[in-house]
């Protein structure tokens, strides 16, 4: 039954981890995870569901008796920085002060964090301690349980709860033996069940009732005292009752999501699950009553959102072949329809369960990127050669190779053996480094040989030889993160801080795009309403008001100009003071400035006048002159004072870029010189 | 010298030969005594503020000074097409020039400024400092009419004068062609500089060279005399506060002096502005060596200058006006004994400079904000929508503060730089002007004029990170992109 309003939550940041499992052990009934700030956007609307829009659930979440909030981590964390432009540590910081009550969870992708790439030690390590999470779900594309030995490491020093996951799938070698085997290597990991949660990850949404209910039985006989959780994806339709098998079977806690959210790749709806579990005689420990209200604020602004949800809706029960993870299916989709090629999808689908017959692991973050770049590749290669018989063709020969001919070679015509030596020829650099154990040990072993020779031609044997079996954990060498901090900031021009620096070993790139964004333009991914946001001012008279550092704004959109010459004219009155704005379009106009970049590029000290190229004693400086180190190379005036650019070294002129009397900016690139 | 002709002459319209803040500053006296004004401009200052403010304005041509505001036959054109009996020069470009005041005699029409043999006098380095000795002013150990760098060797061994040395321009000021020199490797790039930078500024690459005073203090006194032998000082200024050699804030009275030595020092400057004649406003500036107690004679501006306004904070009196009385022939009605400051003042130089590298930021002002409120004066020489155009200084605004005491000032000027005053579109010296006045060194008044070099770093580490006016109208510009341009690709 629904429980009052503000009691007190069960489980709250600050509890040991051993308090909470305690707590969890002798909990009747369940409680729920809610995943509607992360998992719940990034199953069906592309991660795009922005801070400002989330933070409206929070109050109901502080009451909800929640036992975590999803809202951090998998690909939340680098569509936050490249998309939406909101950094993951304000995030935090704001979920923080609106619910303190309810631990915040984050997904991590053991070695590889929240990027795309194996981290060394040192670089989990300086990572995973400045991240202010109190639920650390760590799952391996691999089930490689050595790989989260660091996270684990970390997070349990520092007295946070470690939730390691298993990645489940449906097939005939993901039995229940190996599913023990996995949680024997994790229970060594952690020294024990008493102060970790085990979580069943069903990342696509394949787990039918009787088997997850098979899984958490055998998990709990072996081990009685671990607490076990369920996560599931609602992909194949028949989440609910693979949710309360689980329940039934033992687990204590499952995620759900708002309702009003749920679509088809995401969690299952929260008010529908704990209607469902109740009728069955499973107690839900969470207060309806406030998660009612979560489920009709969604509302609110869900709308906003309908350009980013998948173009391929509806329950997909073929998800128990292609296995393709709720979480990657709109971005999957989202490529095929920029790409062009959203026609191929069944075709991609298909080779997609056959490939995962071959090359066996979890098809999650990074492997669910591997898969779909690399079956999307061959689908793709074939259409463009072949046309769609070509991508039939390919399909035949596949089909009958996994499914007759159990993937025997020999078996093979001569011909069909030919175009399957082909098949990986132009497979993407992180499948052969997948092959050459990059990321680790394999599930079920290597592929087959044929799959090297494949991938690598010729080279095939040698490449064989380098193949590790180490974890990235032991065979990665440590970064220099000194280096890694200074080459930050420079580009910054300023020394950055710890999260600055933390998202930029994440995403270099995208990083670095993110800090110039803010630079401009402060604040707005925080405090624009997403309509704004996304389309700006509509009409003359639309303002959007908001708060700055405890002070009121208003911006109201006075006119649009039309375009000319590249410029539209924007007039806004901030707070009541008109304002004109000129906007270049993509289509303006642009003198290229070059700039000074490379050591051996010369840039202008100051903005001003050169108004000598050389110097009194030689003279003007041609191309092709040697100069010394510290001889001047050129003067530039700039109110009246002079500014002597001095040779950094001694050099010859390769290239003089200015001409006398031009007018130069700061940093313009003035001469490239060879050094002697 | 002599004052060749003591004949009251009325002024009926004053041309102002200078643009920004000195032309809009002279404009207004002239208008306190409803005196009208012409206003000269340069092509691109066809809409500057003094063009403006002025009663007419006459286009003297192009945007380089040589063709504008450094071309005396235009200026001297204008002010008679103009029908204007004076010119006051400001500061800057021709006020400190001894053949443009002879020129404008000549012409007819008068001066409003020193004669121009005390001009010339005062402006060439070597003469001033040989007149100074005359006049029994201490002076700093140099030499003049230095031709190479043997030269300067050979006086460094015979005087015992140690590193480090200023090489100047003989004929400058303002900080321009001005080369500090630390050891011998330096010697010869500094002489060819300071001498290029001289012929630049000045039109003269003769220098000179002198021991240069470590940490020294800055310490100037304001002198106003008419035609009628009255001397009198208006106390004085402390300027120590620059960077390239430039000042960027000043105050009045000096918190480094007591009264026998302020008293001394007024006292010498008078002396030797007696000596040499002069007459109307000018200024003795001195070096203070806080070590030593001692001040020595720099030279002498024989100008109105930018930092005049805290004196007449403190004094009361209008220095721009007795300018005017003193060119009319008039006798000042007060004495010395009734000059009595009671107020501190402190000024800050609102350049269009990037605060942390210092390089020039022209462009338009998209929005400028003056500072109001109690115990505040501004001088503008731009408005909101203006230009900052890249020929000239980088001076708009001066801004300053005055109170019962130096706290008092301070205070005034952080609320006026840190609330009232907003600058768009250019950069501005506001922010480090901010952090020098509370940095505690400034407050304790314990600082040289390597003050600034010297805490570049902690200053600009303690510019404010976040100003909520700032923030929004980075808000304000997504919008408007957004608004222009729709959805970005990038979302």
């Amino acid at each position: 039954m629904a429980k009052k309003k503000n009691s007190k939550p069960l489980i709250k940041p600050g509890m040991s981890p051993s308090e909470i499992v305690k707590i969890l052990r002798n909990l009747d009934g369940v409680m729920i995870t809610c995943t509607g700030m992360r998992d719940a956007g990034q199953s069906d609307y592309k991660n795009r569901h922005r801070i400002y829009d989330l933070a409206t659930l929070a109050p109901y979440y502080e009451d909800m008796n929640l036992f975590s909030s999803e809202c951090h981590g998998g690909a939340r964390w680098h569509v936050g920085v490249m998309n939406r432009r909101e950094s993951p540590f304000k995030e935090i910081e704001i979920l923080r002060e609106l619910m303190p009550s309810v631990q915040l969870q984050t997904l991590i992708r053991e070695t590889n964090l929240w990027g795309y790439r194996p981290y060394p030690r040192n670089v989990i390590e300086y990572v995973v301690e400045r991240v202010d999470i109190d639920v650390w779900r760590c799952f391996s594309f691999l089930n490689d349980i050595r790989n989260m030995r660091t996270v684990a490491e970390v997070v349990m020093k520092r007295g946070r709860l470690f939730q390691p996951a298993i990645s489940f799938t449906q097939a005939d070698w993901t039995t229940n033996e190996y599913y023990l085997s996995c949680v024997n290597d994790i229970v060594d990991l952690c020294g024990g069940v008493d102060e970790i949660v085990l979580c069943i990850k069903d990342m696509a949404g394949v787990g039918s009732p009787k088997r997850i209910s098979s899984l958490v039985d055998a998990i709990k006989q072996a081990y009685p005292d671990l607490v076990v959780q369920y996560h599931r994806h609602a992909t194949d339709g028949l989440a609910l009752p693979a949710l309360l098998a689980a329940a039934k079977a033992g687990a204590k806690v499952v995620d759900a999501q708002e309702d009003s959210l749920t679509r088809f790749y995401g969690q299952p709806p929260i008010l529908a699950v704990q209607a469902y579990f109740e009728e069955s005689g499973i107690k839900v420990n969470l207060n309806r009553e406030a998660a009612e209200k979560a489920v009709q604020r969604v509302r609110d602004w869900i709308g906003h959102y309908e350009w980013a949800e998948s173009p391929f809706k509806g329950f997909d029960h073929m998800v128990t072949s292609h296995k393709m993870p709720g979480g990657a299916f709109p971005s999957s989709f989202e490529q095929a329809e920029k790409g062009g090629f959203l026609h191929l999808m069944p075709s991609i689908l298909k080779v997609m369960s056959l490939y995962n017959k071959i090359v066996k692991y979890f098809d999650v973050t990074p492997g669910s990127q591997i898969t779909w770049v690399t079956c999307s590749g061959i689908v793709n290669r074939y259409a463009k050669e072949h046309g769609e018989t070509g991508v039939q063709h390919i399909i035949r020969i596949l089909s009958k190779f996994v499914e007759e001919k159990g993937q025997d070679m020999s078996k093979m015509t001569k011909a069909e053996q030919k175009e399957l030596l082909g098949l990986f020829s132009t497979a993407p650099g992180d499948f052969k480094n997948l092959l050459l154990g990059g990321y680790g040990r394999l599930p079920m072993g290597w592929p087959d040989e044929w799959v090297y020779k494949s991938a690598f031609g010729d080279e095939w044997k040698e490449k064989l030889k380098e193949r590790k079996d180490l974890s990235p954990l032991d065979s990665l060498e440590e970064d220099d993160l000194e280096r890694i901090r200074k080459e930050l900031a420079e580009h910054l021009g300023r020394i950055p801080t710890d999260e600055e620096f933390v998202l930029y070993l994440m995403h270099p790139k995208d990083a670095l795009q993110m800090f110039d964004f803010v630079e401009k333009y402060g604040e707005a991914p925080l405090v624009l309403p997403t309509n704004v946001w996304r389309e700006g001012l509509k009409r003359p008279g639309d303002k959007v008001e908001f708060d700055l550092l405890g002070k009121p704004y208003c911006i109201e959109l006075v006119s649009v100009g039309k375009e000319h010459e590249g410029q539209i004219h924007v007039v806004m009155r901030v707070n009541n003071k008109t304002r004109v704005y000129e906007i270049d379009t993509p289509r303006a106009k642009k003198v290229e400035i070059r700039m000074a970049k490379a050591p051996n590029e010369i840039g202008a000290p100051i903005s001003g006048n050169v108004w000598r190229i050389g110097n009194p004693r030689r003279g003007t400086i041609k191309v092709g002159d040697i100069v010394h180190k510290g001889e001047e190379i050129a003067n530039l005036e700039a109110m009246k004072m002079e500014n002597p650019v001095l040779a950094p070294f001694d050099a010859q002129i390769q290239e003089i870029c200015v001409k006398l009397n031009d007018s130069v900016q700061e940093n313009q690139l003035l001469f490239v010189l060879k050094e002697q | 010298m002599k004052r060749q002709d003591n004949k009251p002459q009325k002024i009926k319209k004053v041309l102002i030969a200078n643009r920004g803040v000195p032309a809009v500053r002279i404009i207004h006296t002239c208008r306190d005594r409803m005196i009208p004004t012409t206003a000269v401009y340069s092509t691109p200052d066809r809409l500057a503020l003094h063009a403006l403010m002025a009663d007419s304005a006459v286009h003297i041509g192009d945007a380089p000074p040589s063709e504008s505001y450094l071309n005396a036959e235009k200026i001297i054109g204008a002010a008679l097409k103009s029908e204007a009996n004076a010119i006051h020069p400001g500061w800057g470009f021709l006020a400190e020039n001894a053949d443009f005041a002879r020129m404008v005699i000549d012409s007819g029409l008068i001066w409003i400024g020193p004669e121009p043999e005390v001009i010339a006098a005062m402006g060439d380095k070597i003469r001033a400092k040989k007149l100074a000795i005359k006049a029994n002013v201490p002076t700093i150990p140099g030499i003049s009419d230095v031709s190479d760098v043997k030269q300067i060797k050979q006086w460094m061994k015979e005087d015992e004068v140690t590193y480090p040395i200023m090489i100047k321009a003989a004929a400058g000021g303002g900080g321009k062609g001005m080369v500090k020199v630390e050891s011998d490797k330096q010697l010869k790039t500094a002489f060819s500089q300071a001498k290029s930078e001289a012929f630049k500024a000045f039109g003269d690459d003769k220098l000179l060279a002198e021991k240069y005073i470590e940490r020294g203090r800055h310490i100037e006194v304001q002198v106003v005399a008419d035609q009628h032998g009255n001397v009198f000082h208006l106390y004085e200024r402390e300027c120590t506060l620059q960077r390239r050699n430039q000042k960027i804030i000043e105050e009045a009275p000096s918190p480094t002096i007591n009264d026998d030595l302020r008293n001394e020092i007024c006292f010498t400057a008078v002396r030797l502005m007696r000596e040499i004649g002069y007459t109307t406003a000018g200024t003795v500036e001195f070096i203070f060596d806080s070590n030593t107690r001692r001040f020595y004679f720099l030279e002498v501006n024989t100008r109105l200058q930018v930092e005049h306004g805290v004196t007449e904070l403190i004094t009361g009196k209008d220095i721009v006006g007795l300018m005017l009385d003193a060119a009319e022939g008039r006798e000042f009605q007060f004495r010395q004994e009734e000059i009595r400051p009671n107020r501190w003042a402190l000024e800050c130089r609102i350049n269009a400079e990037d605060p942390r590298t210092f390089s020039p930021s022209f462009g338009t002002i998209t929005r400028l904000k003056a500072p109001l409120g109690p115990g505040v004066r501004v001088a503008m020489g731009a408005y909101e929508g203006a230009d900052i155009p890249p020929y000239y200084d980088s001076l708009f605004m001066l801004i300053m503060t005055a109170g019962p005491a130096r706290d008092d000032a301070i205070r005034v000027m952080d609320r006026t730089l840190s609330r009232n005053l907003r600058v768009e579109g250019v950069k501005t010296l506001a922010p480090l002007l901010l952090s020098i006045i509370r940095h505690k060194a400034f407050k304790s008044g314990e600082f040289s004029t390597k003050f600034i070099e010297d805490h570049m770093d902690e200053l600009v580490s303690m510019f404010r990170e976040h100003d909520s006016e700032d923030e929004a109208l980075k808000i304000a510009d997504y919008v408007a992109r957004i608004s222009a341009l729709g959805p970005q690709d990038w979302m």
